[in-house]
């Protein structure tokens, strides 16, 4: 298994290249650049201004001499320096992708504890009272657009009750900064993502779970005289919970690199909200950064998902 | 072979057994009146082709007939004096795979993928027994030796997809067997393997019945397995009993003009035709049966009042009963 991983890390490097490429090119084919939106249009003698920022920022170098001094820069730890917010990138980094860590696993958490039991029940009775109730509302969930539930969530817990606070990653008062602070502040945006999550993930649970309630096996544990409770709990879950764990795994790394639009709206500061602060901004040595970054997460996320059903499915083995 | 069989009280006994399912709001009479008698230490089989409801009476018996859609409609099903249909489904869960286990046809689908062989053999054990992990480990062992499963300690961490289809059955024998249950009703176990690995499969069953006295309802579409294993033959056709008979009387002299059938059409060696014989037409649709006999139609014997009245099952000779006008 570890030779596995291992094998597949380094699987990962030519990918990764690809991607580096991929993601410059992409930001320099994009009209305008950062100096543009840096200088101020009413100054006197523009040109010569942006000449001077230009040879100074290195931009006047041919592409692929820029790509490569990039290249060299990130491979150091070094994604330079944002023009937006006057920091070094990798210090912008770091706070982001801590908050953007704490809601993906607090969204995990709560499709875990809530969307797979959910399916469960349902697979239970199919056809039944609660099956049909919770399909109803499911179909309601996910077909209204999840912002919105983000706004009622922040009418509701915010606003109405006080339970949550609507706005930032981080708080005032005693707890400001800790790590309670931060659950507190992720609960909201987390909840938004994982109610739409859950409807999808009790329909796969449900189905998954109907699918192999219908496997020959099951029919030797009845025959074998097992409790129909232990037949749904051991033989049918340990089988219909390899798809999901799969979905888990690849759905783990989306969410690491950021939710865009939920954090935006939250004033979440994770990675999604760095994103869309910096292509308000043209900032594109940020943009870079947080593009690469989420390519990572998603490429680590397969690995994660591959692992996981290795560990849930005795027939995957990967030697 | 009939000195084993016990015949003063019979283990298993049903009387008019009908499991009728509901297909596209439509009842279809897969079981429609079965009597079965099983005896201690005896081989029961149950030949048919397709359709002929072998495999539900089969589930019937374990009352695992698939739900919603299956129902048990009427019937008894006497096990050891005491009627299955009147159990709760937790006495009925303490029942199976304890006094009375069920071996499948497909070895490839019938274990669970996901759960070491060990664990699967246990858990019957762990159900039914409530003994210690160390005591379930070496009956475990011990049972996979019985059932000829080699380097059987290794087996038991093994998955089932590192095992041979063979193997798989011998492990589905361990499992059913591991209790001792008096009752082992086998649903063509042998239809899904090579001929050879057949073979040692029906010796190991047979083995069971000797060395432990289980009885034994062995549902098959096989002439050859039941010339080989059965003390009795009971031959169904569109859910119902049309000839039921010790093996040796049946094969000497079946009555039935569709056991006849069914036994011309086995092809033998020194057959001189080219052509096999065959059947014509097929089992009646189960959703409406006719109002004579249901095999009237296949017949080659029939008349005129087979098409209007059905013939009820009738002793003809001692112990040999037919479903048919023209036998007496």
């Amino acid at each position: 298994m570890i030779a596995y991983i291992i094998r597949r890390l380094l699987g990962m490097i030519p990918m990764l290249f690809a991607i580096t490429v991929f993601v410059f090119l992409m930001m320099h084919l994009a009209p305008g650049n950062a100096i543009e939106a840096m200088i101020n249009p009413r100054i006197k003698d523009i040109a010569a201004l942006k000449q001077q920022l230009e040879i100074q920022n290195g931009l006047n170098l041919p592409l692929p001499l820029q790509y490569w001094h990039w290249l060299i820069n990130v491979l150091h730890g070094n994604f330079g320096w944002s023009f937006g917010q006057h920091e070094e990138v990798t210090q912008l980094l770091g706070p982001a992708m801590y908050n953007t860590l704490i809601l993906a696993v607090l969204s995990e958490i709560l499709i875990l504890l809530i969307g797979i039991p959910v399916g469960i029940l349902q697979a239970r009775s199919p056809y039944g009272k609660f099956d049909y109730t919770v399909s109803t509302a499911s179909f309601v969930l996910f077909s209204v657009p999840y912002y919105v539930f983000a706004i009622f969530l922040i009418y509701l817990f915010a606003i109405h009750w006080h339970v949550f606070p609507a706005q930032n990653s981080v708080g005032t008062g005693p707890l400001a900064g800790t790590f309670v602070d931060h659950i507190w502040h992720a609960m909201l945006p987390a909840i938004s993502i994982a109610l739409t999550n859950n409807t999808v993930y009790s329909r796969y649970t449900r189905g998954s779970m109907l699918d192999v309630a219908r496997q020959d096996y099951v029919r030797t544990a009845r025959a074998k005289g097992i409790p129909e409770r232990v037949v749904y709990s051991k033989h049918v879950f340990r089988n219909a919970r390899i798809p999901i764990v799969t979905q888990l795994g690849f759905d783990l790394g989306g969410l690491l690199g950021g939710a865009v639009i939920i954090e935006g709206l939250f004033s979440y500061q994770g990675m999604g909200y760095l994103t869309i602060t910096a292509v308000s901004q043209r900032d594109y040595p940020v943009i870079m950064a947080t593009t690469l970054i989420f390519a990572v997460c998603v490429l680590l996320g397969n690995l994660v998902a591959d692992i996981l059903t290795a560990v849930v499915d005795p027939r995957v083995r990967y030697n | 072979m009939a000195d084993v069989v016990d015949k003063v009280e019979p283990v298993v006994s049903v009387r008019d057994l009908r499991t009728y399912f509901i297909h596209k709001a439509e009842e279809v009479r897969a079981v429609d009146g079965i009597d079965l008698d099983v005896y201690r230490g005896q081989i029961v089989c149950i030949v048919g082709e397709s359709g002929s409801g072998k495999s539900m009476t089969a589930l019937s018996l374990m009352r695992l007939v698939p739900k919603p859609r299956g129902k048990i409609v009427s019937g008894k099903i006497m096990f050891h004096g005491v009627d299955i249909m009147q159990l709760s489904e937790a006495e009925m869960t303490k029942l199976r795979g304890n006094e009375i286990s069920m071996i499948f046809q497909e070895p490839m689908t019938a274990l669970n993928p996901v759960l070491t062989i060990g664990d699967q053999i246990a858990e019957v054990l762990v159900h039914h027994r409530r003994v210690g992990k160390r005591e379930t480990t070496a009956k475990a062992v011990e049972m996979l030796q019985f059932v000829g499963v080699p380097r059987a300690e290794q087996v038991l961490r093994e998955y089932p997809h590192q095992l041979s289809g063979g193997m798989r059955q011998r492990v589905m024998i361990a499992m059913a067997m591991i209790c001792e249950p008096k009752v082992l009703i086998a649903d063509e176990p042998t239809t899904a393997l090579d001929v050879t690995i057949q073979t040692q499969v029906l010796q190991l069953m047979r083995k069971m019945r000797d060395d432990f006295g289980t009885s034994i309802i062995l549902i098959t579409h096989d002439l050859g397995v039941v010339a080989d294993m059965a003390d009795q033959v009971i031959v169904m056709y569109a859910g119902q009993v049309v000839e039921s008979a010790n093996a040796d009387a049946l094969f000497e002299e079946p009555l039935h003009p569709y056991t006849i059938a069914l036994l011309k059409s086995v092809p033998t060696i020194d057959q001189e035709t080219e052509v096999l014989y065959y059947i014509p037409g097929s089992v009646p649709d189960a959703t409406e049966f006719p109002t004579g006999c249901r095999f009237a139609d296949r017949c080659p014997l029939a008349m005129a009042s087979c098409f209007e009245t059905a013939p009820e099952v009738r002793e003809v000779r001692p112990g040999h009963l037919v479903r048919c006008h023209l036998v007496d």
